[in-house]
């Protein structure tokens, strides 16, 4: 772990910074073997092994990089509090919906590819005179003999083929137009024996569910059938400090990053979710640097690395009750209403990894 | 026709005639005299049980576009008044074929000047809405990548909590235990998006056994 030593000048500086603390670790834990621990002038190089670039010979650093304030002699520990949030996110239920521009264009294409396909064959599909062969020539006739249901009406064969675009203004394209065609061709209008259902006696087709749900029109913040085409993040807000942020934990000499990230969740908002941790590595992390006093270097009070890491829930709610870190309530919120929640440093830290939608 | 004419490429309804026209041949001998071996075994065993078949199956309207075929009519059953009765499924491909023959495609369209000028307008106002959700998903890509490549750089560089060295925390993370693997990944998590929601969006009551 030291390359060879440089000099003298640069063992004082050496003895005061936190990689001396390399000599002293148990060296059971570290992947490498090297005798470098007992002495810092090395000629052979560590032997390298899995992922101890961290640890790699590297020259002295005459100066600590920027983020961290100059190491004080003998300092002792760190600096910072290193700290593991969760940014736990549900993604979205439901699609986009399609622009204008979209919708416009899905039709003109379905207009064309009637001009351009060989035309439909309906002995392929039904066979003649059974009820379904008669139902489908009544709604044939409806439709005024087209045999498609989403690009209204139009003929790609005879004198009028050349009239294949819809005019301004027109809602042909729409979506609503289009599932009502969709759900009106659904019903059952002739029975199993042939029969001509009456227009009272037909089944209506139940329609699909609507895409703002009750949460929705209510705007109730903490729960998550709202807003179901974007992804929503879980803010929590301490009862003390009145600022909204995410679950966080302080990380212990025994844990690593996504073991203290699942216990600050499961310590704030319960166990009763069904939720996933994306892998082991942040997505974002954010630095609260510590207080020094300036004429006499000492730490007055630790700042904080806290590294966020990302995860998913499927399933339940957050619950607060109980929980030991004083918080007081909790929201499902998109991005947009995050960034006007969260405190400006923790919004700068966490923008990078907010999705599209 | 039938197999004097010696046609180096008999058509596709030559041959769907010819192999519906036989009254029960060997499977052996209906591919020793096409040229393409298209006989499926469902089509070599409905040969065998076509006498099986009562002269039930009926034709639909008999003289139909595309069976109304010169060639190959032997009358293998016949109905009343001499109606040649043809397997419906002959019937069907007959048409098939009649539809979708090459001279029977649509043509190519053919527009005017200010028909084509919007169509392509049209072209290039997708192909510019294409780029622009390309590039949008793409900028947040590298947004996304761009702060975790930070983050990890950060904890490179941390030391580890207590007594622990200088990247620990990062060694740690780097660490692939579970990620590819049977247990890799829940299965709720493959939940695809909708149109529309289900009745019951999402389960709060979900509770942990």
């Amino acid at each position: 772990m030291m390359s060879a030593a440089p000099g003298r000048g640069a063992a004082a500086l050496l003895r005061g910074s936190q990689r001396v603390y390399l000599q002293c670790t148990r060296s059971s834990t570290s992947l490498l073997r090297t005798t470098a621990t007992t002495t810092p002038s090395l000629s052979l190089p560590p032997r390298r092994t899995f992922a101890t670039e961290a640890t790699a010979t590297s020259p002295i650093p005459e100066q600590p990089t920027t983020s961290q304030p100059p190491p004080t002699p003998g300092s002792g520990p760190s600096p910072y509090h290193i700290k593991s949030a969760l940014i736990l996110t549900r993604p979205p239920l439901l699609t986009r919906l399609p622009t204008p521009f979209e919708s416009a264009f899905y039709l003109y294409q379905k207009r064309l590819n009637e001009r351009l396909v060989a035309p439909f064959r309906k002995d392929y599909y039904f066979k003649q005179d059974t009820a379904h062969d008669l139902e489908w020539r009544i709604k044939l006739k409806e439709r005024h003999g087209v045999p498609a249901k989403d690009i209204g009406r139009y003929n790609p064969r005879g004198r009028m083929a050349w009239n294949d675009e819809v005019l301004v203004g027109s809602t042909a394209s729409s979506a609503e137009a289009l599932t009502e065609a969709l759900l009106k061709d659904a019903e059952v209008r002739v029975s199993e024996d042939g029969e001509l259902i009456a227009p009272e006696e037909i089944v209506p087709v139940e329609k699909p569910m609507p895409r703002r749900t009750e949460a929705d029109e209510k705007n109730e913040k903490t729960r998550l059938d709202r807003k179901l085409d974007e992804t929503l993040y879980l803010v929590v807000k301490n009862g003390k400090t009145k600022q909204w942020g995410f679950p966080v934990g302080q990380v212990t000499t025994e844990e690593a990053l996504h073991h203290t990230a699942a216990r600050a969740l499961e310590e704030a908002a319960g166990v009763n979710m069904n939720t996933w941790i994306v892998g082991r590595v942040p997505v974002a992390h954010q630095i609260i640097d510590p207080e020094i006093e300036p004429e006499t270097k000492k730490l007055v009070k630790r700042g904080d690395k806290i590294f966020y890491l990302k995860g998913r829930i499927m399933a339940g709610q957050a619950d607060l009750s109980g929980n030991a870190q004083g918080l007081t309530e909790f929201r499902w919120l998109t991005s947009k209403e995050m960034e006007k929640v969260l405190p400006k440093s923790v919004w700068e830290s966490v923008k990078g990894m907010v999705e599209l939608r | 026709m039938s197999s004097t004419t010696a046609t180096l490429l008999p058509s596709l309804r030559a041959l769907t005639t010819r192999l519906f026209s036989r009254p029960s041949p060997l499977p052996s001998s209906i591919l020793s005299k096409c040229q393409f071996s298209t006989t499926s075994p469902t089509l070599a065993l409905s040969k065998a049980s076509i006498a099986k078949l009562g002269p039930k199956s009926q034709p639909g309207k008999g003289s139909s576009k595309a069976s109304g075929a010169k060639g190959g009519q032997t009358t293998r059953r016949s109905k009343r008044k001499g109606e040649v009765v043809r397997d419906p499924r002959m019937i069907n491909l007959l048409r098939h074929f009649a539809i979708l023959s090459p001279q029977r495609i649509p043509a190519p369209l053919r527009m005017a000047r200010n028909r084509y000028l919007r169509h392509w307008t049209i072209h290039r106002a997708w192909l510019l809405f294409r780029r622009q959700q390309r590039e949008a998903r793409e900028k947040t890509w590298m947004r996304q990548y761009q702060s975790m490549n930070r983050a990890c750089e950060e904890l490179r560089l941390t030391s580890g909590p207590g007594t622990r060295e200088e990247g620990y925390l990062f060694r740690m993370a780097m660490e692939k235990k579970g990620v590819y693997g049977l247990k890799g990944v829940p299965i709720e998590y493959a939940r695809a998006q909708t149109e529309t929601p289900a009745r019951v969006p999402w389960d709060h009551e979900w509770k942990r056994d």
